[in-house]
């Protein structure tokens, strides 16, 4: 198991370096994917797979396919086919599933063993424990967290709307072209 | 668990955050810039009376936070700073051209962050006070978001701040490692014989919050988040934002004791912050960047007092903390008034201000008194803080630090009396920028007066601040 802890790290380094070197977003959500579940798997190997799976669910399932979609829709037209199919190269997609194979390697060669247990020492989180933590003493942080999101809201709605409030005047217009 | 009592201890929190709901309700139903504002006052005068009911009851610790004397000062301050700091949004926003309420459920959220983060004991509290208390800065240093410099300022703290947490939590992380605790006291007791990982830790927390404090090798995003954000955003971050941080740093110092084993590094950290501070504010010709510039400076001086952790700390560092916040306060209050109403462009250039005395002799009067107050001469209360930082320094017979402090307030008082020089200079006879001609009839007006007079008042008479932090460290001691 302390090999899958070590793999899986290391599968997560290598794709965030994927992250932040790419040049197109898409290639870099396809590394930052690989890169969240490799994260899940360090916490499957350390002994909390409930936050492995919130991991895989929340980030890897939700945002980062959200992010996708958003990033591919985001300049629909005529260039959209040809920049899909460039999308399919073998270089593109090469780095993000070698990294992928390693990780399901991991997972199937943990398996096959038969389940050894965590072999860091320290008893299982359950859900069940996650939960009454978070809505017993940790309440507070639950809603603060809840603040957080209002305000991060909030501040995204204002920022986002567009052309609402006077018109931005040329001198500064003809700067930014 | 939390009990009753927790809840009532929390109180002042709680009616914070329900403020935001109501004041974003309102928002919901209907759009009106003046009442939105009164609610968001109310809501925080309100807070502070519960303060005055939960005092008795102090000290009180609930899962996550502890209420003491040392959050309840804080508090009360955060919340002075953020009533001025809408007494002026107020007026500044009049002139805005786009949805201006937004900026009350902004800057109520930012204060409910920075009073979960003065009383926090616990980690967790810690990082989600000081997310909840940037997160809605950002919004604020952008609102104008139409004009260039206020989004670059948004996005310039947004970055830098999301790095310097980063450092927080690798900080954190390393201090879990090596204690397996999470909360203050569990740290404390832990930690007694800090390893390398713990300081290391420490160090890395130390380099998180030197960011949102704006300590010499962190201090890049200052100047240009000054001079960019809007005034009234930009008085929110300088006074509530740097004392929240700041008494939290505090806190952590005095309890852990792997902070203590930083007392070498802070010290060289205030030694360079007093230095370069007080040094690039000398070239600026720009009042906004060198308020920047200054307060970086004071939080040299600020660290002094974390430099030396002795039994005067708490006290020293405080006496200081609220001179800076004041006088503070009063000088962005004065930009924030010659700005308003909102038109795009602030009055930030020093030849602005060239013959203000002659225009509107009571609102140089308070600029005066402020920046005075800020250089450290009596009888302004300037002058009690740098006394204490100095006395704490000769105390603790730290040479080095005293020396900074000495040379730092020299070269200050040359670029603070640069801008008092200029007031009093025979002005243009067609100013560009002018306070309204009611200004001292308005909310704001009254702020600022009442800032400057309260910088000469505890000046004069600093006996009632005192006796509250003595207050404030007997329940310490207890």
């Amino acid at each position: 198991m302390e090999i899958a802890f070590y793999l899986s790290g290391g599968v997560a380094v290598l794709a965030t370096l994927g992250v932040i070197t790419s040049l197109h977003p898409v290639h870099a959500l396809l590394y930052l994917i690989v890169s969240l579940i490799a994260v899940a798997m360090v916490f499957f190997a350390l002994g909390a797979p409930f936050a492995g799976v919130l991991e895989i669910i929340v980030y890897a399932g939700a945002i980062m396919v959200l992010f996708v979609f958003v990033v591919m829709m985001l300049n629909p037209g005529p260039l959209a086919k040809a920049r899909e199919r460039a999308w399919l190269r073998p270089r593109i997609w090469l780095g993000p599933s070698v990294l992928a194979a390693v990780l399901l390697a991991v997972l199937l060669a943990t398996l096959w063993r038969g389940d050894p247990g965590p072999v860091v020492e320290g008893e299982m989180l359950t859900a069940r424990a996650v939960g009454t933590t978070l809505f017993g003493p940790w309440l507070i942080v639950v809603e603060l967290s809840a603040f957080l999101l209002l305000a991060a809201l909030v501040t995204a709605s204002h920022l986002g709307q567009a052309g609402s409030s006077r018109e931005p005047d040329p001198t500064t217009a003809r700067e930014e072209s | 668990m939390l009990t009753a009592t927790h809840l009532l201890a929390l109180m002042p929190v709680i009616l914070v955050a329900a403020t935001v709901l109501v004041v974003m309700l309102g928002i919901a139903w209907r759009r009106r810039h003046t009442p939105a504002a009164l609610v968001t006052a109310a809501g925080l005068g309100l807070s502070l009376l519960a303060l005055l009911l939960v005092s008795p009851m102090a000290p009180i610790e609930t899962p996550l936070m502890v209420i003491d004397g040392l959050a309840l000062f804080a508090m009360t301050w955060i919340l002075l700073a953020a009533l001025a700091s809408i007494g002026l949004a107020h007026a500044y926003l009049g002139g805005f051209a786009g949805p201006r309420e937004e900026f009350y459920l902004l800057l109520l959220s930012a204060t409910t962050g920075a009073m979960v983060l003065v009383a926090s004991r616990h980690l967790a509290t810690l990082f989600l006070g000081l997310e909840l208390l940037s997160m809605p800065l950002y919004g604020m240093l952008a609102y104008a978001f139409h004009e260039r410099r206020s989004l670059e300022a948004g996005i310039k703290y947004l970055v830098l701040s999301a790095a310097g947490t980063a450092f927080l939590l690798f900080g954190m992380a390393l201090l879990y490692a090596q204690s397996g605790r999470l909360d203050l006291a569990g740290l404390a007791a832990s930690l007694v014989e800090p390893g390398v990982w713990a300081l290391s830790g420490a160090a890395l927390m130390l380099v998180g919050l030197g960011f949102k404090l704006s300590i010499v090798p962190f201090h890049l995003w200052t100047p240009d988040v000054y001079e960019g954000g809007p005034a009234p955003a930009v008085m929110f971050l300088a006074s509530v934002s740097k004392l929240a941080v700041f008494v939290v740093l505090l806190r952590l110092v005095l309890a852990v004791p792997a902070f203590q084993g930083l007392e070498g590094v802070m010290g060289a950290l205030a030694l360079i912050s007093m230095l370069v501070g007080n040094l690039l504010a000398l070239a600026q010709s720009n009042l906004k960047r060198l308020l920047a510039y200054s307060s970086i400076a004071h939080f040299g001086y600020l660290l002094v007092a974390l430099a030396v952790v002795n039994g005067a700390t708490l006290e020293t560092g405080m006496v200081y903390l609220v001179t800076y916040l004041v006088a503070t306060l009063g000088a962005l209050g004065v930009i924030t008034l010659m700005s308003t109403p909102w038109r795009g462009e602030e009055a930030t250039a020093l030849h602005e201000y060239r013959g203000l005395f002659w225009r509107r002799p009571f609102l140089a009067g308070v600029l005066t008194v402020c920046l005075l107050s800020l250089a450290g001469i009596p009888p302004t209360i300037g002058f009690i803080g740098k006394f204490y930082i100095i006395a704490l320094g000769v105390e603790a017979e730290r040479w080095w630090l005293v020396a900074g402090i000495v040379l730092g307030s020299a070269i200050g008082l040359y670029y603070y009396l640069r801008v008092l020089v200029t007031l009093y200079l025979p002005g243009p006879r067609m100013p560009r920028f002018d306070a309204p001609e009611d200004w001292h009839r308005r909310a704001g007006g009254l702020v600022v007066v009442g800032l400057a007079l309260l910088v000469l008042l505890l000046g004069v008479y600093p006996i009632p601040l005192i006796e509250s932090l003595e207050w404030v460290m007997a329940m310490k001691r207890a």
